[in-house]
């Protein structure tokens, strides 16, 4: 093999690491939380308390739309202080809107034995 | 072994660490679009199987549900514009003339996540429909004991869904005409066991042919009006574009209407998109609904849409299940785009656009995978 050919080798086992890891960071995890920023927690205690982040992450939209959803959400009780009302529409829009990756869902165990008849009692 | 509850988390919702896994008791392989609340979609290639096993089944949520039910306690009401306010209990509707029903249940916003540009809700793709026989006392059994005025024009349904925060209740209505069908029940049952938790129990509406949520899971209140429920879930909620809407446009509540039954769709189950086949006999197959009406035909292309060939359509069929269809395909090498297209009693065809529209509703354009045959 001359050395030309295992630079180029080398190259492409590069780009395709690259590309690995690349997907991998798109892969969701099972545990889903909202990404790193100045409003992390403020959304994380706006949103959360009613609903899971994977419903925030796997959305892709314009700002406009998101600012639409933010007064929807405050409207049906997310607590948002008015002053931080911009900053969350910009933390949104900025990681979730359509040109990030689609999420990609992940999937229950298989293993789960199905369940006959009904949990009496669950909790939140 | 590893498993860990999540605080705040349903508690039957599990996170295997060794395993990296989701485990919720009941469910199983199911695409996991939330869990709190709880929606999971169904891969296309479980519609193998004419009746979805209920570990299959898609699970739509709005909200929490219900804490605490207790069969011996759950009461349901039937109300409003009738000679006699009627109690229920699980054991009184179970006396009621038994009356099945396979229906394939389809969310509204099955398909959303595949509109462009998106839009916001649950980001379902292919698999928020599912097939079950659903057997319970029809709901004009139901009604007439209470005794419809003749100024009761629709059939409102209240579920125990748990609502969070200033969230509206989760209540729709339907118009007398449908509740008082025959194939219009209260159901207990799922393929022959009783309902669980995540499908309703004790008792949900189950109207046939129409978007899933017209009907309602953990029934608990049946009021008769004289004129559609107002409330979010029925506007601006589940309502659909009088006209075509420009993608990205907003719509006016007043140009929009109450959406019912469901669209002409099939999807393909087999091959999955990406596949790498052996040249050869290939089956091509899937499943194909239309609502109140009937599929008459599916049809395959592998040429991008040039030339279209009917598949088969399988055996089981009944008036509000999907039909199973499967197409024998001679494949030579090369990368196809395989696709699917359905034609109903009506004479709606499955088009090669959905008509986009604001919530991502009733979308149903042409069916296709892209795979490759070395």
């Amino acid at each position: 093999m001359s050395g030309k050919t295992l630079h180029i080798l080398l190259l492409m086992l590069g780009a395709f690491t690259m590309a690995r890891l690349s997907a991998a960071r798109n892969v969701a995890t099972p545990n889903e939380e909202l990404p790193a920023g100045a409003m992390q927690q403020k959304a994380t205690t706006a949103c959360l308390e009613c609903h899971e982040a994977r419903i925030i992450v796997q959305q892709r939209l314009s700002k406009p739309a998101w600012t639409k959803e933010v007064d929807k959400m405050v409207k049906w009780g997310a607590v948002v202080d008015a002053n931080d009302r911009d900053a969350l529409i910009d933390y949104l829009s900025t990681n979730f809107n359509a040109e990030q990756p689609a999420y990609s869902a992940p999937r229950t165990a298989t293993e789960s034995k199905p369940v006959k008849g009904t949990p009496q009692k669950t909790a939140r | 072994m590893g498993a860990a509850a999540l605080i705040g988390w349903p508690a039957w919702a599990q996170i295997n660490e060794q395993r990296n896994s989701i485990e919720v008791p009941g469910e199983d392989g199911m695409i996991v679009r939330s869990l709190r609340f709880l929606d999971l979609e169904t891969p296309v290639d479980y519609f193998d199987s004419w009746l979805t096993p209920v570990s299959h089944f898609f699970v739509r949520n709005h909200m929490h549900e219900p804490v605490e039910l207790n069969a011996g306690d759950w009461r349901l009401t039937v109300g409003g514009e009738v000679d006699k306010t009627e109690t229920f209990s699980l054991r009184e509707l179970a006396q009621l003339p038994v009356h099945s029903v396979v229906n394939t249940l389809e969310c509204a916003g099955n398909g959303r996540g595949l509109y462009r540009p998106q839009v916001p809700g649950i980001q379902w793709q292919k698999g928020a429909v599912s097939t079950a026989r659903f057997s319970g006392p029809r709901l004009a059994d139901v009604l007439h004991r209470a005794g419809v005025k003749s100024n009761g024009k629709h059939v409102m349904f209240r579920g125990l869904d748990e609502v969070p925060g200033k969230v509206p209740p989760f209540i729709r209505s339907i118009p007398i005409e449908k509740a008082l069908d025959s194939d219009t029940i209260i159901a207990t049952h799922m393929n022959g066991e009783p309902l669980t938790k995540h499908h309703g129990f004790p008792a949900r509406s189950l109207v046939p042919g129409w978007i899933g949520a017209a009907s309602v899971k953990w029934l608990t209140e049946i009021k008769v009006l004289e004129a559609e429920f107002v409330g979010n879930f029925m506007s601006p909620g589940y309502r659909f574009p009088n006209q075509p809407v420009k993608p990205g446009d907003s719509v006016k509540p007043e140009d929009t209407h109450v959406l019912t039954g469901l669209s002409v769709k099939s999807v393909i189950s087999g091959p999955l998109e990406g596949s790498g086949l052996k040249s050869g006999r290939v089956t091509v197959h899937g499943a194909a609904w239309a609502g109140e009406a009937d599929i008459v035909k599916v049809e395959i292309s592998t040429d991008g849409g040039s030339t279209w060939n009917a598949a088969a359509l399988r055996r089981e069929q009944s008036r509000f299940a999907w039909r199973l269809w499967n197409y024998a395909w001679t494949a030579k090498r090369g990368d196809y785009v395989i696709q699917s297209r359905a034609t109903d009693s009506q004479g709606r065809v499955q088009p090669s656009d959905a008509g986009w529209n604001p919530s991502g509703y009733l979308y149903n354009a042409i069916d296709e995978v892209k795979i490759h045959v070395g």
